[in-house]
């Protein structure tokens, strides 16, 4: 198990300054200053809402004080191979509604692709503006040593949690502004302008003058709907729901106080099922009738792309390494998890005789559904897997167990190791790829506990990238 | 501005002007229930309350009869009554979240935590009687900060006038409401001229909208008359709570959109027409068409401009 601030049972460099700080830091200053944060948080409103009847519990996500700290070199390291996969993945995309070399090249069986749940038929053949399928792209990263950060899945569609990360560094430099004074501390406060110059880049074929672009929300009800009220507001743009908007003649526009305004480009914060029910789910209530015949008119563009979820599937995230290299000529510079495709031989052997000491994934699954520990499962569990696997093997992917790597976190008045992982966002434009030197540092905070996920007792931290 | 966003922002503050009025029409019936031989007088003015709130026949269908605390709860926390204070709150709030960004912080403060203290006020409460006046002041008070965080935050843009319309429509149709309701009151009547009945009915009614000390201001100490009250309410430019200050407010602020938007409106000319005619009118005028006739065309009419407003702003569609 690798601690991030130890190497050889000292410091490591980038934690110096911060841990001396910790540890000399006043009985309780962190109680209270914690509580000031909680309070904080609640005014702006930065919750996730939880309703039933009339009491709507909104809660906090937790949030620790003590900085995840990444040297200025290793982030650079993150950064270029984090842009790589990003411009593989959209050159993926695009080869894949369009001639499918990587299939003819026999590097990716077509199955496994045409029969994806998310491979979108209504995109074969059309050209996306700019060829950017997906702007946005939030990679999950783990580290298990002080040399390698591993890319753990990729989030192609509408990676959220950008908010939290900007936010962390607001209250952190409330709280603590001597820090920021002493350390050189890299900004994440250009995001929205950042997420704002990519959108802008993304003109559909027929816009042209400056384009209008929107959030579309499912509404104030869905999870991360202060997100997207935060992101509209530092954008300066409008947040809609599909009521807001309609389409005459393959335009279009939203509802204003002046009439019908059109609209260019949509950041769209809802699934690809949802966006149209004419042409996808017709059950849909809020999405917006007749949008994806606008979009395929070339009067409006979709961000991200209908389809281009089909790049963060578990599947097609065991070809990463071949993806990157088909397309780039390069070698990745962020390594994938270890990963046996059950539907090879060799692997599938391995697999069923190692069940025990493997994270067992079904490919399609996301949020740990589908998703069995090896070491934790009962025998039952195991048989039943074990019988899933022989029977669909193309549907199971398996893991090593991760022992992610460990930061401390204020627990009373001590510092105490806890589990995190990273996640930073990327940006493709139409003539850059980019991230801010920053991300979402997600922290288990049950002791020795492996899950992140904020639904299930997980919390967060501010991230910071320090140039020596 | 997004026609939802208008909406959302005209509804939160209708929302929070009918809290508003709610509290004061409470207030009026917790004062006569402290006065002794008016047993048949509360039942009265209680429902008289119903009626003016347009809910009288949802409370009977849930309670069958007319019970002071049961109408107070009604009024005041109960979730099935959709006018109840804490759905108006409630309404206020959920307008204002889905347009979080249209407002300040502090605007969006001062409504969130009044919402969220109003969850406290009601699982705290134990005696809805008994502690009626602290809540009724706690009501006034979070209007009251809510309207003077909009007035001192807020951008004076388009947003803000569909929030100060809001405001005053909503005033607007409950004035004339609460006096439709209690017209037969203000009708010269022999037996009562002058009476103690007259001036005590009189009295209240001018508490249920705030005015009783407002009126005393503005016509001094003379004698209280019909005519005067129907002046007050209805033609008194200085009396916040009056007909043609809504109508004013109306008129105004929906000449700034016009003007914003560079478009006319057809609500902007309704108003303006009815404005105009106000302007002319008085007391005697009113009494002689027959006040409830009066009032009742009025409700009809504001209605009407609503409507106009509805369709021209929150529909986002070309006329």
């Amino acid at each position: 198990m690798y601690n991030e601030i130890y190497k050889n049972s000292k410091i490591r460099k980038p934690y110096n300054k911060i841990f001396d700080w910790a540890k000399s830091l006043p009985e309780n200053v962190i109680v209270k200053k914690k509580n000031e944060a909680e309070s904080l948080f609640k005014k702006i409103g930065i919750t996730f809402s939880v309703y039933n009847n009339f009491n709507s519990t909104e809660r906090l996500i937790p949030f620790d004080m003590f900085p995840r700290i990444i040297s200025g070199t290793e982030w650079k390291k993150i950064e270029k191979g984090i842009v790589q996969r990003a411009i593989a993945i959209n050159a993926f995309l695009n080869d894949i509604y369009h001639s499918g070399d990587i299939i003819k090249a026999g590097l990716i069986p077509d199955y496994l692709i045409y029969k994806n749940p998310s491979y979108e038929v209504k995109m074969i053949g059309f050209k996306v503006p700019k060829r950017v399928y997906s702007p946005i792209i939030g990679s999950d990263l783990v580290r298990i040593d002080e040399k390698s950060f591993k890319i753990l899945e990729d989030n192609c569609r509408t990676p959220s949690g950008v908010s939290y990360m900007i936010e962390n560094r607001e209250i952190m430099m409330r709280m603590f502004p001597e820090l920021f004074e002493k350390l050189k501390i890299e900004t994440v406060e250009n995001y929205p302008t950042y997420l704002l110059e990519t959108l802008k880049s993304l003109v559909p074929k027929r816009c042209e003058s400056d384009p209008k672009i929107v959030i579309l929300t499912p509404g104030a009800f869905n999870s991360a709907y202060y997100e997207h009220s935060f992101l509209a507001d530092l954008m300066g743009v409008e947040l809609v729901q599909g009521n807001d908007l309609f389409v005459d003649e393959n335009v279009t526009y939203m509802k204003t106080t002046k009439g019908p305004e059109k609209v260019d480009i949509i950041y769209r914060r809802i699934d690809d099922q949802f966006i149209d029910p004419i042409s996808f789910d017709s059950s849909s209530l809020i999405g917006v009738p007749g949008l994806f015949d606008s979009y395929k008119s070339g009067h409006v563009n979709i961000c991200s792309a209908p389809g281009a979820g089909v790049a963060d599937d578990k599947a097609i995230y065991t070809f990463m390494p071949e993806i990157v290299k088909f397309y780039l000529g390069e070698e990745p510079i962020l390594e994938n998890v270890k990963t046996w495709k059950c539907y090879r031989y060799q692997d599938r052997k391995y697999v069923l005789e190692n069940l025990q000491k493997l994270v067992v994934k079904e490919v399609h699954g996301s949020g740990g559904y589908g998703l069995m520990i090896g070491s934790q499962a009962t025998k039952k569990e195991l048989q039943l897997f074990k019988k899933k696997i022989i029977e669909f093997p193309e549907n199971y992917i398996a893991q090593p167990i991760l022992s992610l790597s460990t930061v401390p976190i204020f627990s009373k008045n001590d510092l105490s190791p806890r589990h995190v992982d990273l996640r930073p966002f990327c940006l493709v434009s139409a003539k850059q790829t980019k991230l801010v030197s920053g991300g979402l540092t997600r922290v288990a905070l049950k002791k020795d506990s492996l899950v992140v996920n904020s639904s299930q007792g997980g919390g967060v931290k501010d991230t910071w990238v320090i140039n020596e | 501005m997004l026609s939802r966003t208008a909406e959302n922002l005209f509804w939160s503050a209708r929302y929070i002007e009918r809290a508003d009025s709610l509290a004061r029409l409470l207030e009026v019936g917790y004062r006569i229930s402290l006065i002794p031989n008016t047993e048949s007088g509360y039942i009265n003015e209680w429902e008289s309350i119903l009626e003016t709130s347009g809910i009288k026949d949802l409370y009977l269908k849930k309670y069958n009869k007319i019970s002071k605390e049961k109408i107070i709860f009604f009024l005041l926390f109960d979730s099935e009554n959709p006018s109840s204070i804490t759905n108006c709150i409630k309404n206020a709030r959920e307008n204002i979240r889905m347009v979080r960004t249209a407002v300040t912080l502090e605007v969006w403060n001062a409504v969130n935590s009044s919402y969220h203290d109003l969850e406290i006020n009601i699982t705290q409460t134990k005696n809805v009687l008994k502690e009626l006046p602290e809540i009724i002041e706690w009501v006034k008070k979070q209007v009251n900060l809510i309207r003077g965080t909009i007035l001192n935050t807020q951008l004076i843009n388009d947003g803000y006038d569909f929030l100060i319309l809001g405001t005053y429509f909503e005033r607007a149709d409950f004035t004339a409401r609460i006096i439709n309701v209690k017209y037969f009151i203000l009708l010269p009547s022999v037996n009562y001229v002058g009476s103690e009945v007259d001036n005590f009915q009189w009295s209240m009614m001018l508490r249920s909208i705030s005015s009783f000390r407002a009126f005393k201001w503005a016509y001094g100490e003379e004698e209280i008359n019909y005519i005067k009250i129907i002046d007050f309410l209805i033609l008194n430019m200085t009396c916040p709570r009056s007909l043609i200050f809504s109508i004013e407010k109306i008129n105004h602020h929906l000449d700034r959109l016009t003007k914003f938007y560079k478009q006319n409106s057809l609500a902007k000319s309704k108003v303006k027409l009815m404005y105009n005619k106000f302007k002319k009118l008085n007391a005697d005028t009113i009494s002689d068409l027959g006040l409830h006739e009066f009032l009742k065309s009025f409700i009809i009419d504001i209605d009407l401009i609503y409507r106009e407003l509805e369709k021209k702003y929150f529909f986002g569609i070309n006329q």
